[in-house]
């Protein structure tokens, strides 16, 4: 049993501390911990999910706009840097940031072992967290925008969003201090780290960015550290600890290597957030920051193999279940793309390489290759284990869940992979001089037009997913029947049900 | 500037060893010891390892 302070013992719910199963120290049953998340859990997703789906119309506004510019062009506040903007916003901080936040919640409360604790404390932080997406995105598209990247929502929603983001790592070291269970598995070192990490990212960058702004290239400096530290110790941690938990529980079998998933974890921690200054190879900056963040990037070759044979090994012999189970086409698709991402990542870091793919489709094909392809999908993997479980029902069509997964796989390979490949060809061009840049823009059309065909792909993916949520939750209001299909196997079932009315 | 010295003085400082007092904490509660006891903590006497917990598609159906 860990020691806890009487306030923070006050904080579990009453039963936990006067029996019921639970008492403090003994470990709570995983459905009574299921059914504590719901309602946090279910607003963190349902409202990143409607952040997703107006991310995916901008997102395709801006695609078409790239080679149809006449396109909605009669709307001033839908040009194309507003929309981009907008895009990249609904998707990092309303829909990808808020879906992590969920995943973590409940991964918190299941690893710990206790029932959510102060669920006031975290539906206050979706609240705030909400209103500073909305007046941020707002203030992108009334042209309001920074103009820093990846900051470019204005000082009046950033400090909601600050607000937001301390009251979610309070929540999660609480949650911490009281955990029933003394060990930490890997991916609650990850969660914490993100966790902690992010506010001090957020809080730093506006400071110097924003309230009292350090000038010249110390500004992109501050920048690109604060932009890639987003992906590399907030996204990517989340990401990797949901991989490590969902894989084996799916499975039914343990991480391959312990060891492996420790080194992982500490090697990440050590090197990415050396790696922002490789963003602007070829910029105005003292070449020794530039170098060390290459020598770094290479450096992330330790984790990311470290992290690739950890799953592989895991998999190996269970590859027939990617048949059975959404979760883990969705994490197995994740965790390949992750260690696709990162070989990307490392070559485009190299400055030879960065002299042709820098300024090109090729930086926005990686970028979705690791935003959508690893992050997104292993999100979208982790919401189809979790929301049967705290809703306690099935999900009601197999249909929707592989129009879901096809819709996205084909779809992002469809940007990514092309997208890559002309973001080559379109350096290479850019590069020679004898080459009239007219003559590069183009070549670059009948690509583009591809990618709007993709994002077609991936919106309709979408939507299937957001149909079959919509259709779980109106059977929340059902009474309870029998599953047909069963999710949770033997006692796990039998647990879950017995707790139904 | 006093703020962002502040700050980066304070980032310096502070997250090295904040990191290092995490590491040691890891390691003086033993949490490195028994990786493959740490390994099956996704797992208990209700989902065991050994259950799949996730067989949805793919005609399952009872
Ligand atoms: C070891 C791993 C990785 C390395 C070394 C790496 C390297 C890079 C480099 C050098 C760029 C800049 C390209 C340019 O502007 O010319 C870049 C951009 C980017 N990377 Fe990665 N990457 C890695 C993994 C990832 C992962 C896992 C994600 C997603 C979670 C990701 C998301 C992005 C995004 C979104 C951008 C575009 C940023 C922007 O321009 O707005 N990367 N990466
Ligand atoms: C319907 C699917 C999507 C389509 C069609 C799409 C399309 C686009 C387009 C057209 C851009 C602007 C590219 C440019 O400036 O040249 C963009 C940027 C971006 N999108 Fe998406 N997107 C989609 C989904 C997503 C999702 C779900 C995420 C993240 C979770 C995401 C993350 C980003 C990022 C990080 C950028 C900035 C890239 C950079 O600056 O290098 N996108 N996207």
């Amino acid at each position: 049993m860990i020691k806890q302070s009487q306030t923070l013992r006050a904080l579990l719910p009453g039963d936990a501390l006067t029996g019921g199963g639970t008492d403090v120290g003994n470990k709570a049953a995983l459905s009574e911990i299921d059914a504590s998340c719901r309602v946090p859990v279910l607003f963190f997703f349902l409202s990143g999910l409607a952040w997703l789906l107006a991310g995916t119309v901008l997102a395709l506004v801006a695609s078409i706009k790239l080679h149809t510019p006449g396109f909605l062009a009669s709307w001033e506040w839908l040009t194309f840097s507003n929309v981009r903007t907008a895009h990249l916003n609904t998707v990092i901080y309303g829909f990808a940031s808020q879906i992590s936040v969920g995943v973590t919640i409940w991964l918190m409360c299941r690893l710990c072992r206790i029932p959510l604790v102060a669920p006031g404390l975290i539906t206050v932080a979706n609240l705030f967290y909400n209103i500073g997406v909305t007046v941020g995105v707002g203030g992108i598209l009334i042209g309001d925008s920074t103009a820093i990247e990846w900051l470019e929502m204005p000082r009046y929603a950033t400090p909601i969003l600050f607000i937001s983001y301390a009251l979610i790592a309070v929540w999660t070291i609480v949650t911490f201090r009281l955990r029933a269970e003394r060990h930490l598995y890997v991916s609650q070192w990850y969660l914490l780290a993100a966790v902690l990490w992010f506010p001090w990212l957020y809080g730093t960058a506006q400071v110097m960015l924003l309230i009292e702004p350090v000038r010249g290239v110390v500004q992109a400096s501050v920048n690109w550290w604060f932009a890639h530290n987003v992906l590399g110790l907030w996204f990517t941690p989340i990401g990797l600890a949901s991989i490590y938990y969902f894989i084996p529980k799916v499975i039914g079998r343990p991480i391959h290597s312990y060891y492996l998933s420790v080194l992982g974890f500490w090697s990440l921690a050590l090197f990415y957030n050396w790696n922002g200054m490789h963003h602007l190879v070829g910029g105005p900056l003292p070449s020794w920051m530039i170098t060390v963040s290459i020598v770094a990037s290479v450096m992330m070759l330790i984790p990311v193999i470290t992290v690739a044979i950890n799953h592989h090994f895991t998999m190996l012999g269970h590859f027939g279940k990617l048949k059975y189970s959404p979760t883990l086409r969705f994490m197995v698709f994740g965790a390949v793309s992750y260690t696709l991402a990162s070989l990307q990542g490392v070559a485009s870091a190299l400055r030879s390489v960065s002299e042709v793919t820098h300024f090109t489709h090729h930086t926005i094909a990686h970028a979705h290759l690791g935003m959508y392809a690893f992050f997104t999908m292993v999100m979208f993997g982790a919401m189809y284990y979790i929301l049967p479980r705290i809703t306690q029902r099935e999900w009601p069509s197999n249909g929707l869940i592989s129009l879901h997964f096809w819709g996205v796989a084909l779809g992002i390979a469809l940007y990514v992979v092309p997208m890559s490949i002309m973001g080559f060809i379109q350096g290479t061009m850019l590069n020679d001089a004898a080459v009239r840049f007219l003559d590069v823009v183009q070549f670059t059309l009948p690509w583009l037009k591809l990618r709007t065909l993709a994002g077609l792909l991936l919106a309709a993916g979408h939507g299937a997913f957001v149909i079959n949520v919509g259709w779980l939750l109106v059977r929340m209001f059902e009474p309870y029947r029998k599953p047909v299909v069963r999710i949770l196997t033997g006692e796990a079932e039998t647990v879950a049900a017995a707790k139904l009315p | 500037m006093s703020v962002i010295a502040f700050i980066l003085l304070g980032s310096v400082v502070l997250l090295p060893a904040a990191a290092l007092m995490a590491l040691r904490w890891a390691a003086s509660s033993g949490q490195f010891r028994c990786p493959d006891k740490a390994a099956l903590l996704p797992f208990d006497e209700v989902e065991p390892v050994g259950l799949e917990t996730d067989r949805i598609l793919g005609g399952n159906r009872r």
